[in-house]
């Protein structure tokens, strides 16, 4: 109702209060302009179709049934923790995902980036399998990275995993993607 | 004491409310409608202004930025509008037209910045530059804030003598923007396929070319794989169409040059893998990597640089090089790459037949000297003449001042000057702040995932200033009636997804993730097509 109003609504006068602020009279819509184009704003949460196209996407999907083990996330700033459930089976970058935790997946989680990397204890380290020769590659330009690093998209949870603390690395500002700080040559 | 419908401190953001308030509160109001006067209140209806931040430019580091904007302000339960400009019709910059046609994995990001325009409410305004059809200025006048991502659309040179005039030296830059089928670089074909020797069967290998690739970075080492596999090692990609007679089934020679050696490569170790793997993988290609040019920059200073805190990967690099060094040519196979190193090109070499072409680029033999992480390339006074029907040059992309910026630009790095995101904070009431992010901010170096933590940075030196204004814009036009005003087309979303769906239905090949439009009529007239 009251938009109904404001719709239609015009200002009387100028009005100048104290303090200087000066009003102008305008009339204005809520609501979508009319424009000869079809240009249009897309509203947030809009329904659009998604196209079907050839996707690449790492990790299974795993059923909400699955038994879950407990891991904790602790963010960039160092200081804040998400204490969250993995279910047995998806990577830690679904995890994540899952649980709306700020860890990018730019490549979609099949080791084409390092925007995943996470940074683990010693022990869960050690006890994983190897890395393959692909991860390592693009461990090589992970930000941040540590004897540790592991990208989140090629780590399966296991049982094993409970209680781990996985470290999101802190954004730095060298950009080079080896880490190198270049002098003038 | 007043209150309303919404928040009377007035965060800024348009919507009607009623502010009830005393008589004699005459506190200003950031703007009033109708009002009316009845005892002792006034009812005064209100609009509050919405932040309006414009993003210039689609690539990783505009879509990045409008991500993390937009998070902050859902974080903050703040609500705002983001536009973001794109001077082409399509989005994504060089994740388009950038990134090789057979890394589509890398071009999977397209899924994520989706997202920001289908469900986030971020507007996109396709076919609009910045600089010709409106101006910052008139953005400043509109937005609280304007961020420039706009990359670079130029390119370094050797700046040898007569480079110029020959013309069959191209950026690398051009290059890869033509086999991506960038619309306005489809010309750059016609130069290739001249040097090259004129149009080709898709099935036959250009033998007796030659091409030269100067540079050491993944540009470089991706316009010598190209060129290697060919367009019909490429015919189940995204590759423009238009490459296919051009670059046949590849050509004979590629080097790719650089005055220092392999620990100071800038390339990543993907991308040397690729190229040693290329025989292995069936595209009859065969890598060269020469021990002693290995031998030459293992220089006691290089070794260090292996040794230090971000030598991990420079390791990695050297072993495999060693090992593809160490391995026994091939001569069988009817393609060849070669990866120089501690070559410096000196001088080009005109044609004897046609001196407005070149037949060679001359280098000089270098020799490693500084201290580690600063190595340079010295001249030893040896020559070497490498034959080539074409020459490539990748020794990095270059930003050029928009119209309106010279003064910020900084004329020896390329780049807008700016601290930590910010160019020049909010003038109150008047002008919305100027922030830089991506390659313009701090140089054309880095991979998309680089663009993270710089758009976090600009995001932040933008919700400082945003928040730390006391008046607003009062804004009586918006971005849409300028270029209305103007008789620019603008292209929203929808408009684009047109073209992404067409490009999705005609392929050349079933496994191709699209075929690209290259012509920008047609783009154009497929993004207005409002049916099938």
């Amino acid at each position: 109702m009251i938009h109904r109003i404001a719709q239609s609504a015009v200002i009387l006068r100028r009005i100048k209060p104290p303090g200087g602020v000066v009003v102008t009279p305008c009339y204005y819509s809520i609501w979508k302009k009319n424009v000869p184009h079809q240009f249009d704003r897309t509203p947030k949460n809009a329904q659009t179709t998604t196209t079907t196209g050839i996707r690449w996407h790492g990790g299974s999907a795993v059923g909400a049934d699955a038994p879950t083990i407990q891991v904790t996330f602790i963010h960039p700033n160092g200081t804040d923790r998400s204490v969250v459930d993995a279910r047995i089976g998806e990577t830690l970058l679904q995890t994540a995902h899952r649980h709306d935790i700020d860890l990018e997946g730019a490549c979609e989680g099949v080791c084409a980036c390092s925007t995943c990397h996470l940074i683990l204890p010693s022990a869960m380290y050690d006890n994983l399998p190897e890395p393959s020769e692909d991860e390592e590659d693009m461990l090589d330009m992970a930000f941040g990275l540590q004897e540790t690093s592991r990208l989140g998209c090629q780590i399966t949870v296991t049982p094993e995993m409970d209680g781990v603390e996985l470290r999101m690395p802190a954004a730095t500002r060298n950009f080079y993607v080896d880490g190198h700080k270049p002098k003038p040559h | 004491m007043a209150t309303s419908f919404g928040s009377c401190r007035l965060q800024r953001y348009w919507r009607w409310g009623a502010v009830l308030r005393p008589k004699h509160d005459q506190q200003p109001l950031r703007l009033a409608a109708a009002t009316t006067t009845s005892a002792s209140v006034n009812v005064v209806l209100i609009r509050t202004l919405t932040r309006k931040v414009a993003i210039v430019g689609s690539g990783p580091s505009g879509c990045y930025t409008a991500k993390y904007l937009r998070a902050a302000w859902d974080k903050n339960k703040e609500d705002g509008e983001i536009d973001v400009i794109e001077r082409l019709p399509t989005p994504y910059g060089l994740v388009r037209y950038g990134v090789a046609p057979d890394h589509p994995e890398v071009k999977n990001v397209q899924n994520d910045f989706d997202a920001l325009f289908e469900k986030e409410g971020i507007n996109y305004y396709g076919n609009v530059q910045v600089g010709r059809d409106v101006s910052i200025a008139s953005l400043r006048e509109i937005y609280d804030a304007v961020v420039l991502a706009t990359g670079c659309q130029s390119d370094r040179r050797l700046g040898l003598e007569g480079e110029k005039n020959y013309s069959n030296i191209l950026s690398a830059r051009e290059f890869v923007a033509w086999y991506n089928g960038h619309p306005d670089f489809v010309h750059i074909g016609e130069k290739v396929q001249a040097a090259l020797g004129g149009p080709i069967d898709e099935d036959k290998v250009r033998d007796g070319v030659s091409v030269v690739v100067v540079g050491h970075g993944n540009v470089a080492l991706d316009c010598a794989r190209v060129l290697a596999k060919g367009g019909k090692g490429l015919y189940d990609t995204d590759i423009a169409s238009h490459v296919l007679q051009v670059l046949g089934n590849g050509v004979a020679h590629v080097s790719i040059v650089g005055r220092r050696g392999h620990i100071q490569g800038a390339f990543t170790i993907k991308e040397v893998r690729e190229l040693v793997n290329l025989q292995e993988e069936g595209f009859a290609v065969s890598f060269v990597v020469r021990e002693e040019e290995l031998d030459m920059g293992a220089t006691k200073d290089s070794l260090e640089e292996l040794e230090s805190a971000a030598g991990r990967p420079k390791q990695r690099i050297n072993k495999l090089l060693r090992s593809a060094a160490a391995k026994k040519l091939d001569d069988n196979q009817p393609k060849r790459v070669d990866l120089r190193f501690l070559l410096s090109p000196s001088s080009w070499e005109p044609s004897a037949d046609d001196p407005s072409r070149i037949e060679a680029l001359v280098c000089e033999r270098t020799r490693l000297e500084g201290h580690a992480c600063a190595q340079r390339a010295v001249g030893t006074g040896e020559f070497e003449r490498i034959p080539a029907h074409l020459a490539l040059l990748s020794i990095g992309y270059k930003a050029d001042p928009m119209p309106g910026l010279e003064n910020h630009f900084d004329f020896e790095r390329y780049t807008v000057r700016n601290e930590r995101g910010r160019v020049e904070r909010p003038l109150d009431g008047r002008l919305g702040g100027l922030y830089v992010a991506g390659w313009l901010k701090r140089g054309p170096s880095g991979i998309i995932g680089t663009n993270i933590p710089d758009a976090k940075e600009t995001v932040a030196s933008i919700l400082d200033d945003l928040g730390s204004l006391e008046k607003w814009n009062e804004r009586e036009v918006d971005l849409l009636s300028l270029l209305q005003e103007k008789g620019i087309q603008a292209l929203d979303w929808g408009a684009y997804r047109r073209i992404d769906e067409k490009e999705k239905m005609h392929k050349r090949a079933e496994n191709q993730p699209r075929e690209k439009i290259t012509d920008m009529k047609e783009l154009i007239k497929t993004a207005l097509h409002s049916s099938a």
